[in-house]
């Protein structure tokens, strides 16, 4: 098995993304945490003076959707240039390409992991407290991750063809925000729509996210039924279109 | 040493130990290639975006680029234990022939098999970085060859003697002369302990002190009884070295066999100018 094979290389090369990422400045770390709490306030302010949002506790709720949505769409952005980036690991030497954007993703996952870590005691400040239910967080996380490495391995392969495709990428992800029930609760969607509305797999995940952290309650079963199914799905369409699409890679970089 | 396992070199899954159902017959090849070929595309405009395809369809059609055979239906097989040499003139596809054996390229027709653990020495030293010192650089470049943490570890302090840089393991690589890079690449790469090793004039690098280390720790690696296929431009080493040999021109076989007859064979092709 690759993963277990280059190990050390994934371990490797995540740390040193990670690295790239936190050391460019001394802020660094700081600001890819600031970075989701201004935008909860900017958002917080908009919505609840302008839109005269009611939620109970609307900042965290604001700041769990944001926080999880973050995992989606910085990791999907970054995994494209996972192949793309690293040219001489590809055209020079055989490694599993896989590896590339496995690492870029768990990088994604390891700053996703953090952002969630200082949200634990905004819960705590802001009295919503904490529970029990909080250790479901990893399974959820992990369902995510699934979603977010198959969708990577697919855009990271694609990628390599045609390099307009961030652009295209970036405005679906600005059209995947509005989409999914980040700013807004799920009783403002339309019922003729809901049932489209909650095929989004991300829309189930900030659902479970809000249940475990927020709500204080079990995960509700569907959501969890169908995000893992998409993530597995994804998984698999992921692999085998990378697979395909691998190889002309050291031609086409 | 590790346990010699099989690699179905479908460039997809080449580290999933084949079952042995189908290649048990031939077991004591340890390179078997059937009638590959490689075609590569090059584009009259290369057209890199989604917006280029598009507008592209409404042009002149599909068939925008020209089509280059780099192999054309190249078959042999090295034994266990043997060194075959690739060799022919510029251009013929011997560098295209290592890139599919090693799986960096794939090809579009035939079949290629490599049972052991393979070390392709395309180039040395990729991956390294200049910011890094040479001891990580070991341990990536390891990495890279898909050595674990604890198996570099274990052969860290012969890496550095064979590479004589002990003194600099703590010096940042962009520091580094040439000679000294490629010293530390092939010190590294040598740890992998493969079964079969593919060689791309590698050794033409360092000086000659270092070369002649280079050329020492091959034989001793063929008196071990690995497999080694050998690209290479010096004809005294080819015949030095191989038992047998594979002439390329143009992306054809023109012979296949003994090193002596191959060799006059590509004498004789040189003289009748190409």
């Amino acid at each position: 098995m690759w993963i277990f094979e280059y190990r050390e290389l994934i371990k490797i090369l995540t740390i040193s993304d990670l690295k790239v990422k936190y050391q460019s400045s001394v802020l660094g770390f700081a600001w890819s945490l600031l970075n989701p709490l201004l935008m909860m306030l900017v958002l917080y302010l908009v919505f609840s003076n302008v839109f005269k949002a009611n939620q109970d506790n609307f900042a965290l709720y604001l700041l769990i959707g944001i926080v999880s949505w973050r995992f989606l769409a910085i990791g999907s952005s970054a995994s494209m240039n996972a192949v793309v980036g690293k040219p001489s690991l590809v055209t020079k030497i055989y490694i599993p390409r896989q590896v590339l954007v496995m690492s870029v993703v768990l990088s994604s996952l390891i700053s996703s992991i953090l952002e969630f870590l200082v949200l634990v005691p905004l819960l705590i400040i802001l009295g919503a407290g904490i529970s029990p239910y909080i250790l479901l967080f990893p399974f959820i996380h992990l369902i995510y991750f699934l979603i977010v490495y198959g969708l990577s391995l697919i855009l990271a392969a694609l990628y390599v063809y045609y390099r307009d495709l961030n652009q295209i990428w970036d405005v679906l992800i600005q059209i995947g925000f509005f989409l999914s029930p980040i700013v807004y609760p799920l009783s403002t969607v339309p019922p003729q729509y809901l049932d489209y509305y909650l095929l989004n797999p991300v829309t189930a995940l900030i659902q479970m996210y809000r249940e475990v952290l927020l709500y204080h309650q079990l995960p509700g079963l569907r959501n969890l039924a169908l995000s893992l199914a998409v993530g597995l799905l994804l998984l698999a369409a992921g692999s085998a279109i990378f697979k395909r699409l691998e190889r002309r890679f050291a031609e086409e970089i | 040493m590790a346990l010699p396992y099989t690699i179905i070199c479908s460039g997809l899954n080449r580290l999933n130990p084949a079952k042995s159902s189908s290649g048990r017959g031939a077991d004591n090849n340890a390179i078997v290639a059937e009638g590959i070929s490689k075609k590569f595309r090059i584009p009259k405009e290369k057209k890199l975006t989604i917006f280029e395809h598009l507008t592209g369809l409404l042009g002149r059609g599909a068939n925008s680029y020209d089509e280059f055979m780099a192999l054309r239906d190249v078959s042999f097989t090295v034994k266990h234990g043997e060194t075959f040499g690739v060799i022919g003139p510029n251009g013929c596809g011997k560098s295209t022939l290592l890139k599919l054996l090693a799986g960096v390229l794939y090809p579009d027709s035939g079949r290629i098999q490599i049972n052991g653990k393979i070390a392709p020495f395309l180039e040395l030293g990729v991956g390294f970085q200049p910011e890094l010192s040479a001891r990580d650089n070991v341990y990536l470049y390891g990495a890279i060859m898909g050595l674990s943490h604890r198996e570099v570890e274990r052969r860290y302090e012969e890496i550095m003697d064979f590479a004589e840089l002990r003194r600099f393991e703590n010096m940042k690589l962009r520091n580094f002369s040439s000679g000294m890079y490629v010293r530390l690449a092939f010190a590294t790469a040598i740890q992998t302990n493969p079964d079969v090793l593919l060689v791309d004039e590698v050794l033409s690098v360092g000086d000659e002190s270092f070369q002649k280390k280079c050329e020492e720790k091959i034989g001793e690696i063929r008196r071990a009884g690995k497999t080694i296929l050998l690209v290479s431009h010096s004809l005294p080493m080819v015949r030095s070295l191989c038992s047998r040999c594979l002439l390329l021109n143009r992306g054809e076989m023109v012979a296949l066999g003994k090193t002596g007859e191959v060799l006059a064979e590509y004498e004789r092709m040189r003289a009748g100018g190409r």
